[in-house]
């Protein structure tokens, strides 16, 4: 004599239920939070925009980005680079009236990160930069930007398809970029 | 052939100790007993390049310790004709490490320098890799530690915090041999020079007993320690071929005994 499943599945009924309710909702949910709040433009402190500037004036990125051929990080300008300029131009604006408040009270602009990577990921601009890597390449085309959004996925498998493509060496190895 | 079967070839090579024999760099180190002096300085400083917690007394009492480099023991003899041998133990980086054939995510693999790598984010703290090494030198996060302020202003950026369910272990201070690729490069050189690379054990040293370089360059200085008559490996006999060399402390009564 066999034991009927029945009664059980009878009693299961609802969890399961609540299960497959839970799950839909989580992707639901996942989904919705990626495409409507998806964090790759944040609001920043002073609405600077790069196409003015790397756009239209044509100021190559290390001009204000002097760190990314020499450093691991590729550096953002200090107020004092800002003010170099904006002492004499456009001092009229709204934006820069914000920029010289931050100048006069001898603080640091707390700009948002766009590009965040990982603690545990050692990403070494001057690698890229001396390698002849465009900026463009990973940040976007910054230079038709007014308020700067993060295109690339910076996930593992994107790092490793630019590393194949161009035959880094070792640089399939976890230890390479890994920390 | 298939991709499943493609993939369980690989997978079985992969299980294989010593599965990687060519190498870039072959990083070694050799720890002179002779000019040991026991004094712990490699460990403190291990401690504060390696961002290593303070564990606590709770936590040493159960037997979840955390040093990368330590000074291990030897009582000889009754007291008062007690003698006391000591020898400085850390990850042993085997060329045949049976702690890669275990490790079910491949967290911990053997790079081209020579190197028992562990990947922190990968691992998912089977713990499996420290009941498999011989030498007792993996480490378990059984906590997620925190640093008070003003402490936590004095960690290594260049190395990561470990958390809760990690397994870690020496690195050969990865983040100075890379630095020093780093600089190589910068400076149109293919090569690290000997010498340039320093893990912070081998750079506090008081007695340079600890000597770091690449074994496969004949003219470095770990490479002219090997050929020491005293050289030996710790558990030789397992067949782990280790990459830290041991030079045997001379003795002047060691026949008598």
């Amino acid at each position: 004599m066999g034991v009927s499943i029945v009664p059980t599945l009878r009693v299961l009924k609802p969890a399961a239920l609540i299960g497959v309710v839970g799950l839909v909702g989580m992707f639901a949910g996942y989904w919705a939070n990626a495409t409507f709040f998806p964090g790759t433009t944040p609001v920043q402190p002073i609405n600077f925009s790069h196409r003015i500037h790397a756009g239209d004036f044509e100021i190559p990125c290390q001009y204000c980005h002097t760190q990314a051929r020499r450093s691991i990080s590729a550096g953002v300008p200090s107020v004092n680079k800002c003010v170099g300029c904006h002492n004499e131009v456009a001092t009229d604006r709204p934006e820069i009236r914000k920029l010289m408040n931050y100048w006069v009270n001898k603080d640091p602009i707390p700009w948002i990160k766009v590009h965040d990577l990982p603690d545990f990921v050692y990403f070494p601009h001057k690698r890229h930069v001396q390698a002849n890597i465009e900026c463009q390449s990973c940040h976007g085309p910054v230079q038709t930007m007014d308020v700067v959004t993060r295109i690339a996925p910076l996930q593992m498998g994107w790092c490793r398809d630019c590393h194949l493509e161009n035959e880094v060496q070792h640089g399939q190895d976890c230890l390479t970029c890994h920390k | 052939m298939s991709f499943i079967d493609q993939f369980a070839e690989q997978w079985q090579a992969y299980r294989k100790p010593g599965y990687y024999d060519k190498f870039d760099y072959a990083w070694t180190m050799t720890i002179d007993l002779d000019r040991c002096t026991g004094c712990e300085a490699c460990v403190t400083a291990c401690q504060a390049e390696n961002n290593l917690p303070i564990v606590g007394e709770e936590e040493i009492a159960k037997g979840r310790t955390m040093h990368w480099i330590r000074i291990e023991r030897y009582w000889e003899g009754e007291y008062p004709d007690i003698k006391l041998r000591f020898i400085p133990m850390l990850c042993q980086q085997c060329d045949a490490a049976p702690c890669e054939t275990v490790c079910p995510v491949s967290a911990t693999y053997h790079n081209q320098d020579g190197l028992n790598a562990q990947v922190y984010n990968r691992c998912i703290g089977t713990r499996a890799c420290a009941v498999y090494c011989p030498y007792e030198v993996r480490y378990f996060n059984y906590q997620t530690h925190h640093w008070d302020t003003p402490l936590d202003q004095q960690l290594n950026p260049d190395v990561t915090v470990r958390e809760k369910g990690v397994m870690e272990k020496c690195t050969f201070c990865i983040q100075r041999i890379r630095l020093a690729k780093d600089t190589a490069k910068d400076d149109g050189r293919r090569r690290v020079r000997d010498g340039e690379v320093q893990p912070a054990c081998v750079q506090t040293c008081p007695t340079e007993a600890l000597v770091f370089g690449d074994r496969q360059d004949p003219d470095s200085a770990v490479a002219k320690q090997l050929n020491d008559p005293r050289a030996y490996r710790v558990l030789e006999e397992l067949n782990t071929a280790p990459s830290v060399v041991y030079l045997k402390k001379v003795e002047v009564d060691a026949g008598a005994r």
